[in-house]
């Protein structure tokens, strides 16, 4: 349960986020702080109560048409890209 | 400038104006973009201007008018727009270095409409990182500044969008709400800040970050502005399946047949403790107002709110760091230099995310994880039904509830900045209604002895922003507060 600096480095680790060294202490810090309030919930009797993910997750929701609309921005999007190889986004070796 | 001039500035007088050929639309771009000119550096209100693109909106609008087009109440109007809607080929950051650069290649539904009525738009408004915050202080670029007093926040996530519209650079913006992100900064800017009902409006186009809490909303300077910005972005659209059928324009002349026999909840239970003693006052000053225009005032509870607070910082971190899971280097925004591709992820999102961010990160990643999920997020969702029926239960007896927007006036830049806990618990009041997915408004209502905004809150059953702002336009009535300008705007500062 407690959040030391193992715990953040595997979190890190599962989000992909590179912390640097010199923030480890503070995050601890301040996850610790968050934490210890939140733990109010676990006064509460929460049994038999349904959880809500989503207001209106319940509801009937409608769906369009199952038919194609074109979306032609496959250029502009490509463009957007830090780095490409013509119609490809380029990344780092990984293999 | 007189009262009388800064009345004519509101958007349903511009529209009017401009759909009528006495004013043209370039002439109500400029008027906006001289004052913006003067101020808008001073107070940080923008992270993207292009006032050449601005007039050549209003260029067309006129042109669309000439021609014989009928355009609806904000022909011509300008509209500033929160840093996280997607305009096409306009630079959108969400106040984030991660998306430094990035044009979007498509409008946001709520852009493609006020395109086709006929707004203008005045730039991107500068807000918290990825809207993560309650001061604007979390952006990647600039603070944005109170207009009403240099020194404080302006609120947040959405204090560039209140800034701008108090500051009269605009007279109309869009913000995005997910704990209070409007409606806060409203309160602490002055002006009206609508969260609407959660799939009132599409959110097709805005930046995600807490998915089953975000909501696009308007913020304005009188009551029936903030409807017309409402009715134009409103509705059912395919493209966001959470958005309804039953959020329907508000017939603006609703909002003045007042508020005789309407019931109004107080939550004595969560204003007991911690508010402002001028807060406290302007929301017994409201209720006695609003009794002797004919309301009904009344107690009501709600029990399961103060634990709105900790529900709310699992629910939305958890769903922020599966949100965020996208910006990863490869397809747009910035890209860190790296060997392979797991450190590139790493150093991208690290040297990208500002420290909010990657906090909120963390925390969600935990709080979603083996061994954690049940006793952390399974829980806070179960909570949130606890809330949920407080409200369901409160809004059977009273037609809308009553309590202030924020504990506290604005406060100092830089006071709550680097105690995040301190910064959330400033959220006690806006984030009970966003996790029961109420419609929610904060309109002003006064200001304290020393010159800041006070804002009060209504929140009301599902779809019923109109009586929110029937009331509040009741208020507005006897107190025209609303038009109320800084004197920074005024040139006097």
């Amino acid at each position: 349960m407690p959040i030391d600096a193992k715990v953040v480095h595997q979190v890190a680790a599962l989000s992909r986020l590179e912390v640097d060294p010199a923030e480890e202490g503070r995050f601890v810090q301040e996850l610790q702080a968050i934490l210890a309030y939140v733990e109010q919930l676990q006064a509460l009797d929460v049994s038999g109560i349904e959880p809500t993910s989503q207001v209106g997750a319940g509801e009937k929701t409608p769906l369009r048409e199952d038919v194609v609309i074109p979306s032609d921005v496959r250029d502009e999007a490509l463009a957007q890209a830090p780095d490409r190889d013509g119609d490809y986004f380029r990344v780092p070796r990984v293999v | 400038m007189s009262p009388e001039i800064v009345a004519q500035e509101t958007a349903e007088s511009i529209g009017r104006a401009v759909q009528s050929r006495e004013r043209s639309a370039v002439d109500v771009a400029r008027t906006f973009l001289d004052r913006a000119e003067r101020t808008a550096s001073r107070l940080g209100t923008y992270l993207h201007r292009d006032p050449a693109a601005t007039l050549a909106m209003a260029a067309d609008v006129d042109a669309r008018l000439g021609a014989g087009e009928t355009l609806g109440p904000l022909a011509g109007v300008p509209v500033a727009l929160k840093d996280n809607l997607c305009a096409h080929g306009v630079p959108t950051t969400c106040g984030s270095r991660i998306l430094e650069g990035y044009r979007p290649p498509y409008d946001a539904s709520v852009v493609i409409r006020l395109r086709d009525a006929g707004a203008v738009f005045t730039g991107k408004t500068n807000c918290d990182e990825f809207a993560m915050g309650s001061s604007t202080e979390n952006s990647a670029y600039h603070p944005t500044r109170n207009p009403w007093d240099l020194e404080r926040v302006p609120g947040g996530s959405s204090g560039g969008s209140a800034a701008t519209v108090a500051a009269l650079e605009a007279p109309l913006a869009l913000g995005s709400d997910t704990g209070g992100s409007v409606r806060q900064p409203a309160a602490f800017c002055g002006v009206y800040g609508l969260k609407p009902t959660y799939g009132a409006v599409s959110r097709y186009g805005l930046v995600a970050f807490a998915s089953s809490l975000d909501q696009i909303g308007p913020l304005a300077r009188t009551a029936r502005d903030t409807a017309l910005l409402y009715n134009a972005i409103c509705g059912r659209d395919e493209r966001d399946m959470t958005s309804r059928a039953e959020a329907k324009p508000i017939p603006v002349e609703d909002l003045e047949r007042g508020v005789r026999g309407m019931k109004l909840g107080i939550p004595r239970d969560l204003t007991a403790e911690g508010l402002d003693p001028e807060i406290r006052a302007s929301l017994d000053g409201v209720a006695k107002a609003l009794a002797e225009e004919g309301a009904e005032i009344l107690d009501v509870t709600l029990p399961h709110a103060r634990y709105s607070i900790a529900t709310y910082y699992l629910i939305a971190p958890a769903e922020a760091s599966s949100n965020l899971a996208r910006y990863d280097g490869v397809r747009y925004g910035f890209r860190a230099k790296s060997e392979d591709l797991r450190s590139m992820y790493e150093a991208t999102r690290g040297q990208g995310f500002g420290r909010e961010v990657r906090r909120r990160i963390l925390l969600g990643t935990y709080a979603l994880s083996a061994g954690y999920y049940d006793a952390y997020y399974l829980r806070a969702m179960k909570v949130r039904t606890l809330i949920r029926k407080d409200f369901s239960d409160a809004l059977e007896r009273a037609d809308a509830i009553l309590l202030p927007t924020t504990p506290t006036p604005p406060f100092k830049l830089g006071e709550k900045v680097d105690d995040p806990l301190a910064m959330y618990l400033n959220d006690v009041f806006s984030i009970p209604a966003s996790l029961a997915g109420a419609p929610a408004l904060s309109f002003p209502t006064g200001m304290t002895r020393s010159g800041l905004p006070i804002g009060m809150q209504l929140v009301g059953r599902p779809f019923a922003e109109g009586t929110l702002l029937r009331i509040a336009r009741t208020w507005e009535r006897r107190n025209p507060d609303g038009l109320r300008v800084p004197p920074l705007a005024e040139g006097r500062a």
